[in-house]
């Protein structure tokens, strides 16, 4: 998944940016509602976390540009000060949640995978397809009932293709959302993640979990 | 000073409207004086021997007194007539009218009087069957009108000379009677700054009653609003004593307990932001102008609709129409959204929100009523009293509803209304606010 954080606050930007890796998102930065406009406009991004008050073009300014642009990826507004009126307004923006500063970053990250799977279309933090169940809150996966272990990697790619569930998603599409932008772009590596989750997933190759589309992508069928 | 200028002009129109309107009535007087006169000398007239046209008697006695004031001349190519009481003075009317037309002039006779002449020109059918022409006029002195209209004017000027100084006396008397609650207003504001009064009197007269409630209303906001600051304060410093202690004592024994310390850290923190959205709202007291409400409570609708998504609540929002209340929009906005959010959090698919005004008899301006109502879990009796009253300090406040409640209850607080916690028709929790009117 990739992320953009839009703060001022250099410790914040860093410190969010840390925990989000961790976390298994691709992270972009950007310190000003200029630079974050233009991020959000150019790159393809999943989902934007944007604080309110920043120096020059304001968080709000940048969301309704981004709107304007057709651009629908969810966006995460940090407020600094628990005010409706903020929060009204930055939601009227186009914005789709908040949370009010201090937050902790357990917070944030269940706002941002709620956001995420509002946004593929899932109203429930269980993720189905078939067998296979994908929950977004404690990360665990289970095939026929069954818990099943995961890399990192593994876990982010699946559910990419779950959340994208229905849709066919490019080899080029992964690497972009999956990898940060200056990681070498190989597409074999996306080739043998997927090979390695298919035997995760199906071990005895009777449920063919993941469809493959020749020269386009792959696609995970939705229930 | 504008009224009284006012005032003396008018007087003095009214004078002059009066003078001229005598003088053009008795200058028509004295022509019909005239006019009567000469059809009197064409009656009594006739041709003498030597072709005159002469009055047979004298009906007028006047006309038979030398200077007596009034005269008469029958005027021809053959000769003229005059009267007696024309002789010496000096008569010298000029005006030669056609046949049957008649003329006025003012003249004046040998000692200086003014005199106001008729001329009517007339053909006189002789015996012969031939016929002469004549002008016969009348002239009658115009001193003693004069002496009259100077008598009138003088008595003109001196009424209404009497009559503005009356009218300007009044006037001081009544500006004086109704500056003296002024005077008393601006006394006791002076009292107010210096320190000797808190609020303005309230036996006000009609008319000021509107400025001196808005006063006192700002007044108390703004003695409500010191206070809380220093609650607040308050609050904070004694607040942030515990995990300042604490920390304190975490680093001293030479813990290195990362965790306990930013728990401390977190404490602080909530405290903080605790009673920074205390402080923040505004609940100025100030005169607002009135806030409709309906927008406000729409956009929250959409807000919360946005930010509850998943659980897709159906929020309904009826405003009565025109329901408005003289609120920061702030305020509104903080004191609304804290308890549609708690309606919203706590229910399970249904929330309503009403909005209406509130009268009282003794009020000029309505209150306002808000109800926020969820079909939840509602709140059970016994705890309703310590829900609100839990986040009124800060070191007993926890994060969730205890705050929002709280928040919305002293916004309210700020505004002198009240929150109160009931069932809802939905079967969870009623949350009304009850802001008075003014």
């Amino acid at each position: 998944m990739r992320l953009l954080i839009v703060e001022d606050e250099p410790a914040l930007r860093e410190t969010l940016a840390r925990q989000f890796r961790s976390a298994g998102f691709v992270v972009d930065l950007a310190a000003d509602g200029v630079d974050g406009e233009f991020s959000g406009k150019e790159y393809p991004i999943d989902i934007a976390v944007v604080d309110l008050g920043l120096p020059g073009k304001s968080g709000l300014e940048a969301i309704r540009a981004w709107r304007k642009a057709d651009k629908s990826f969810p966006v995460l507004i940090l407020t600094a000060r628990d005010s409706w009126q903020e929060k009204v307004a930055g939601l009227d923006a186009g914005a789709d949640d908040y949370v009010t500063k201090p937050f902790r970053f357990e917070e944030v990250l269940a706002r941002v995978q709620a956001l995420l799977r509002r946004s593929g279309g899932w109203s429930q933090p269980m993720l189905k397809s078939g067998a296979i169940e994908l929950d977004s809150r404690s990360q665990e996966v289970r095939v026929a009932g069954a818990a099943i272990e995961l890399t990192a990697f593994e876990y982010r790619l699946l559910e990419y293709l779950m959340l994208h569930a229905g849709q066919v998603v490019s080899k080029s599409e992964l690497t972009e959302k999956l990898y940060e932008q200056d990681f070498e772009r190989d597409s074999n590596t996306i080739e043998v993640f997927i090979g390695r989750l298919r035997r995760k997933l199906d071990p005895d190759g009777n449920r063919q979990p993941i469809e493959t589309l020749r020269g386009r992508g792959y696609r995970i069928a939705r229930d | 000073m504008t009224l009284a200028l006012l005032l003396l002009t008018a007087a003095g129109v009214a004078a002059w409207g009066l003078d001229s309107m005598y003088r053009d009535l008795g200058l028509r007087a004295r022509q019909d004086v005239l006019d009567a006169q000469v059809i009197a000398l064409i009656a009594a007239a006739d041709i003498d021997d030597q072709g005159r046209l002469v009055p047979g008697n004298l009906a007028e006695p006047r006309l038979a007194a030398p200077g007596s004031g009034l005269y008469a001349e029958i005027v021809s190519s053959s000769g003229s007539w005059r009267s007696p009481s024309a002789l010496g003075s000096g008569l010298n009317l000029a005006a030669v009218p056609a046949i049957g037309e008649r003329r006025l002039e003012f003249a004046r006779l040998a000692d200086g009087s003014r005199v106001l002449g008729l001329s009517l020109g007339i053909r006189w059918e002789l015996e012969d069957g031939g016929s002469r022409d004549f002008i016969i006029r009348a002239a009658e002195s115009l001193e003693p009108w004069y002496a009259e209209v100077a008598r009138v004017r003088a008595w003109l000027l001196t009424g209404s000379i009497v009559l503005g100084l009356m009218l300007l006396a009044g006037l001081g008397v009544a500006l004086r009677i109704a500056m003296k609650p002024l005077d008393r207003l601006e006394s006791q504001i002076a009292d107010i700054e210096a320190g000797r009064r808190e609020l303005l009197g309230f036996d006000w007269p009609r008319e000021l009653a509107g400025v001196t409630g808005n006063l006192n209303a700002l007044l108390t906001g703004d003695r409500k609003r010191l206070e809380r600051y220093r609650t607040t304060l308050g609050n904070l410093a004694h607040s942030l004593k515990t995990p300042l202690a604490a920390l304190r004592g975490l680093i001293e024994c030479g813990h290195d307990d990362r965790e306990s310390s930013l728990r401390q850290l977190d404490r602080m923190q909530e405290i903080v932001q605790h009673q920074l959205k205390r402080a923040v709202f505004g609940g100025t007291g100030a005169v607002m102008t009135d806030l409709a409400v309906q927008e406000p409570l729409e956009q929250l609708r959409v807000a919360l609709a946005k930010v509850y998504s998943d659980k897709a609540p159906v929020i309904t929002t009826a405003v009565a129409p025109g329901t408005a209340y003289p609120i920061d929009t702030g305020d509104f906005l903080e004191l609304a959204g804290n308890l549609l959010d708690n309606a919203c959090k706590y229910c399970k698919t249904e929330v309503a929100v009403r909005a209406m005004a509130w009268t009282s008899a003794d009020w000029r301006r309505p209150g306002l009523l808000l109800d926020f109502e969820d079909d939840g879990r509602g709140i059970e009796p016994s705890e309703r009293s310590r829900v609100l009253e839990r986040g009124a300090r800060a070191d007993e406040s926890v994060a969730g509803q205890g705050i929002g409640l709280s928040v919305a209850r002293e916004i309210a607080a700020a505004y002198s209304g009240a929150l109160e916690i009931g069932e809802s028709r939905l079967g969870g929790a009623r949350v009304s606010v009850r802001l008075p009117g003014r």
